[in-house]
């Protein structure tokens, strides 16, 4: 009778708990997107207003698709296109990281079936992601100007693809380490080359790891900031940035429009989030949690 | 609209200039064309058509657009790709620009306190040539064209003369309780402050915080504060530099400067130390400030009924003086000065040339900077003054105020490394003004400061550029 | 490269030439794969890598000349940044910022973990939403937090409903509250990846020995002390060690939001290298500086990597026994 008790207390405490961490978590998310619904009256008022009255569309019409006639006290304008920056993003984040995802599984395999990189090696992997990137971004830069790299797709391309790749080889090593190995011996021995028993029989193995992997990394090249700032300029330009653009092109504050920015920028990332919840570990655990 | 009309007209004419041109080749045919506009499209035709792109914020660039699209149908020459920066990162932008010797953009435009620096950094193109070709001048309110010229040379068109001017509410000084609480008090009449100490008093009086109503609207941040206190200094009789190059901010008129800027802590926004202009130009705006110096622009937002709270409820005038010198003394600035510059890397410079000088015509401009909604470009040519559009802008009374104060405008630091300069005495101020650093000692350790900086940069280099920063103040301590 | 371990059952029996071929073709597969990320390192990393040398060792005025013909001035640059009061603030910002975060979203995430790890009802909800903050993208958290944050803004406001008092702490603008806000922000922001981490942890422990304690009759506190938290180890080793080299690097939000200021109160050392490099164009000055925080960090990141290859170890030869004796652990 008290053992029940005390669980249904302790069940009840940990709903009060959880329950408060929630309201932390989403309130500035539910700031963010509430915000991007009201009139420009209410950004910024005392008291605050929590429910956007009317609700509005018309910060998505002006920062989306410029549409000017839908701003009334306060103006902002930007020559911005957050769609060419939307492609931008998406085409430098798809190919950085579908990039590191071939690269990093084929090195993993290597690393799981052959050691091809021993665990210090692997170890030392991780630098390339744990140094600051602030340190060698003015070399970079520079270098860059000099091999024509700055201001384009194929620049900010190899570098996230370079920053992402520890992750993809240890995300998909621990996929990998849990195939079978008498598959593929079969298939050595049936005379398969060891690039054809990676593409053809390893990798469809291990597919929803790919997956994981894929939307994991993109998650991370999708919202990088300081990389893009000082390599992009005219030609290119990935969400992130627009968004700091945005932010000072006004006269005044214009949360509205940059929360409609923020939650076009936010939302694709959540859905990978979303998807991949169940692997989020794997890529951050570096084989060190076990299933 | 008037605009299009008279830049259409323009355009004919030119067509007309250049096909008389043509018939008298090798005197010099760009003469002929009878006014500036005419002759700037003449030249540009002689260069070829181009859309150049450039680095320039877009508040500024869209009240340009319908200007440049008619030199594009008279020229060829347009606008193609721009960075969409603001006008206070294009200096650091730029400089990256410059250091790589990027041929990417055209032109830039920015704060011309980075002449020094982007032209010591082999950047820039002089624009004589190219004014001299189209038989060019830049028509503005008193010396206010020197700003543009370094070591003899012209390096840029100003969009945006960007002075500051005193803003006071009217409604609140010229309220009868007000009027006898201030003089209770005070034992003067409330009236539109001379100083800076009559300034403070009346802040201090009117300012009432329950109602959301502070006394100043000045900024206080880290970026633009020192544009305010050079505003103090200079007005004090300070000056940055001897003729050694030795910092001399430490003295008793920097001293004063700091007590000054920092007494407002007691009447500003207790946000305002984070505060730059998209938090403050709302405030004095929708009526939530006392006064303020503030660019000039902003006059015509607060004139705009659609956009302001305060239309009508405002008093323009020169910023306040001080007697600390002995004498008094008005200073205004004008920082970030928008101007035009052309990039000597560029493969299209003399089109982003005569871009610059087609936009940088007295007649040209009026529209840019008469732009209600688009504030950003401010009112410099002495065309401008005289103007309808620009008047019913600004209010004659606003108009007034920005020639007044431009008759005592100054710069910031107008030397090589100004990017240095300004960031240490911003930082230093800023942390004086949250309190993390003792008032007396904002001015010892900025000394310590830029003379390291001139030491770095070269001593002999920077005395050579005193001369030309020195051009810059103004000769008469009291508009006439 | 060092070569890799040969499997014993190899080397004992005389190799026959299918082995050899098979030894030659794993070579050719090792370096066609790792050919083509040295050569990535050899030309992207490495000329980087130089040039910042170059740069830390030459006084680059860069309104003077070009960067090739700058002054070279031995370790005068390095010697200047050591110097450098200011620097000395930036490493103390960064590290107090790094330890605060570090220790924060730890706090957090294990103690949601801790809550969440046995299935209940609606665990799978709370789980979706404990994740969102860490899919956000920085640059929006900061802006997101610039329209909360504001003196009169709803943070305050929710807070003094619920509390009954006037709470109005000036977030962004009070130099002593801003370094912990962005703190904050680092916090709300990366907690879940702790929790991720502590969550699957947690649940990777297996039940026998926790059970066989409980049968013994041991308390629910020590069992959590003597077998669930030395279970834990590595994985609170590794949540400790990327969140604490991660927020040593953080830079959009501090920089989005603050830029260092108000004063310096957010000065941490992306941000002071950053406006060295990127502001006063004292590129040679930011890269001295670089070079001395790439030092320090790669001195973390080696401990670290030995931390976190000593706890691997330890975790392997766990379970290698427990794969090969299962009754044993339990």
């Amino acid at each position: 009778m008290r053992k029940s008790q005390r669980r249904r207390l302790s069940a009840v405490l940990r709903y009060v708990v959880l329950s408060l961490w929630t309201l932390v978590a989403f309130f500035p998310i539910y700031w963010m997107v509430s915000t991007s619904f009201k009139p420009d009256t209410q950004w910024f008022s005392w008291p605050p207003v929590y429910f956007p009255d009317p609700p509005t569309l018309s910060n998505y019409l002006n920062v989306w698709f410029g549409a000017e006639e839908y701003t009334t006290t306060q103006y902002s304008i930007s020559s911005q296109k957050p769609f060419i920056s939307l492609g931008n993003s998406t085409v430098i984040a798809s190919i950085s990281t579908f990039l590191a995802v071939l690269f990093g599984s084929v090195i993993a395999y290597g690393v799981s079936r052959y050691r091809i990189l021993s665990e210090v090696r692997m170890f030392q992997l991780l630098m390339l992601r744990m140094i600051p990137p602030i340190v060698v971004v003015a070399p970079l830069s520079l270098y860059y100007s000099a091999i024509g790299l700055l201001d384009t797709m194929t620049g900010l391309i190899m570098i996230y693809f370079i920053t992402s790749l520890p992750y993809a080889v240890w995300m998909m090593k621990s996929f990998i380490d849990e195939v079978p190995r008498e598959i593929e011996q079969a298939a050595e021995i049936l005379g398969a080359s060891r690039w054809r028993t990676v593409f053809e029989i390893v990798l469809p193995l291990v597919r929803s790891g790919l997956v994981a992997t894929f939307l994991f990394i993109l998650i991370l090249t999708w919202s990088e900031y300081l990389l893009a700032l000082i390599i992009t300029k005219t030609q290119v330009s990935t969400l992130p940035i627009e968004l700091s653009k945005y932010q000072g092109s006004t006269e005044g504050r214009v949360y509205g429009r940059q929360a409609a920015l923020a939650v076009g920028i936010t939302i694709p990332l959540m859905i990978a989030g979303l998807i991949i919840r169940k692997h989020l570990a794997r890529g951050f655990s570096f084989g060190m949690v076990r299933r | 609209m008037t605009k299009f009309n008279v830049s259409r007209r323009t355009f004919m004419e030119g067509g007309v200039g250049f096909t008389v041109a043509n018939l008298l080749p090798g005197t010099t045919p760009l003469a002929f064309a009878a006014t500036m506009e005419e002759r700037t499209i003449a030249a540009a035709k002689t260069v070829g058509a181009a859309d150049v792109s450039g680095m320039i914020w877009s508040p500024y660039l869209v009240p340009m657009q319908p200007v440049i699209a008619d030199f594009k149908k008279a020229t060829g020459i347009g606008v193609g790709a721009v960075q969409d920066i603001s006008i206070f990162d294009t200096p650091q932008r730029a400089m990256a620009e410059a250091l790589s010797r990027s041929p990417q953009f055209d032109f830039i435009h920015i704060d011309s306190n980075m002449i020094p620096s982007l032209a010591s950094a082999g950047y820039l193109e002089p624009l004589d040539e190219y004014m001299k070709k189209a038989d060019f001048k830049i028509d503005a309110v008193g010396d206010y064209a020197k700003f543009m010229t370094y070591k003899g040379q012209t390096y840029g068109i100003p969009t945006d003369g960007n002075v500051h001017i005193q803003y006071v509410r009217k409604d609140l000084i010229e309220d009868p309780d007000n009027k006898k609480r201030y003089a209770d008090k005070h034992g003067k009449e409330l009236k539109f402050p001379e100083t800076w100490e009559d300034e403070f008093r009346i802040q201090q009086t009117l300012m009432d915080p329950a109602k959301d109503l502070y006394g100043s609207g000045s900024l206080r941040n880290r970026a633009n504060g020192p544009t305010w206190w050079y505003m103090m200094f200079y007005s004090a009789g300070g000056f940055t530099f001897d003729d050694d190059m030795n910092a001399t901010l430490n003295t008793p008129a920097g001293q004063y400067a700091v007590d000054i800027y920092l007494q407002e802590k007691k009447v500003a926004h207790p946000e305002s130390a984070g505060w730059g202009t998209p938090q403050m130009i709302p405030r004095i705006a929708q009526g939530h400030v006392v006064t303020a110096q503030y660019w000039d622009g902003t006059a015509r937002l607060n004139e705009n009924p659609a956009k302001s709270k305060t239309t009508g409820k405002w008093l323009y005038g020169l910023v306040p003086g001080s007697d600390f010198s002995g004498k008094r003394i008005h200073r205004s600035i004008s920082s970030p000065l928008a101007a035009l510059l052309v990039n000597k890397y560029s493969p299209r410079k003399a089109q982003a040339a005569y871009l610059a000088l087609w936009l940088g015509s007295g007649k040209n401009s009026i529209p840019i900077v008469s732009d209600p909604v688009n504030t950003f470009n401010d009112a410099w040519a002495k065309e401008h003054m005289t103007s309808e559009l620009v008047q019913k802008a600004y209010s004659p009374a606003g108009i007034k105020a920005i020639e007044a104060n431009f008759q005592v405008v100054s710069p910031p630091t107008y030397l090589t490394g100004y990017l240095e300069f300004q960031d240490t005495l911003g930082k230093n101020l800023s942390e004086a003004y949250v309190g993390q650093l003792p008032a007396k000692d904002v001015l010892k350790k900025t000394d310590e400061e830029w003379n390291a900086i001139v030491r770095r940069i070269g001593r002999t280099k920077l005395k050579e550029e005193l001369a030309s920063y020195k051009a810059l103040m103004p000769k008469r301590n009291v508009p006439a | 490269m060092s070569v890799a371990a040969v499997p014993a059952a190899q080397v004992q029996a005389l190799p026959s030439t299918r082995e050899l071929s098979r030894r030659r073709a794993i070579t050719r597969f090792r370096w066609s794969i790792l050919g083509p990320l040295i050569a990535l390192l050899v030309f992207v990393l490495m000329p980087v890598l130089f040039l910042q040398l170059y740069f830390s060792l030459h006084q680059w005025t860069v309104y003077l000349g070009t960067w090739w013909d700058a002054e070279y001035v031995g370790l005068e640059l390095f010697q200047e940044v050591l110097t450098d009061p200011r620097f000395g603030w930036a490493v103390v910002r960064s590290l107090s910022f790094a330890t605060g975060s570090t220790i924060g979203c730890f706090l957090i995430g294990f103690a949601l973990a801790y809550l969440m790890y046995k299935p209940f009802r609606g665990q799978a909800f709370y789980y979706i939403i404990f994740i969102l903050p860490m899919l956000t993208v920085p640059v929006v958290v900061a802006y997101t937090a610039e329209m909360m944050l504001y003196q009169s803004g709803p943070l305050n406001d929710l807070i003094t409903r619920i509390i009954g008092i006037e709470f109005k702490p000036a977030w962004l603008t009070n130099p002593h509250i801003a370094l912990p806000t962005v703190m904050l922000l680092e916090i709300w922001n990366w907690a879940p990846f702790s929790f991720i981490i502590m969550l699957a942890g947690l649940t990777a422990i297996p039940k026998e020995p926790i059970e066989a304690a409980e049968i013994l009759g041991a308390s629910k506190w020590r069992i959590f002390w003597e077998v669930q938290l030395p279970l834990l180890r590595p994985v609170i080793f590794l949540a400790l060690v990327l969140r604490f080299l991660e927020a040593m690097a953080e830079f959009p939000k501090t920089w989005a939001l603050l830029q260092g200021g108000p004063g310096t109160a957010t000065e941490t050392l992306p941000v002071y290298i950053f406006l060295t490099t990127w502001q006063y164009f004292q590129i040679s000055k930011g890269a001295a500086m670089s070079y001395i925080v790439m030092l320090l960090m790669v001195v973390i990141v080696l401990f670290a990597i030995r931390l976190l290859r000593r706890e691997k170890r330890s975790l392997d030869t766990m379970y290698a026994k427990a794969a090969a004796r299962p009754q044993e652990l339990a």
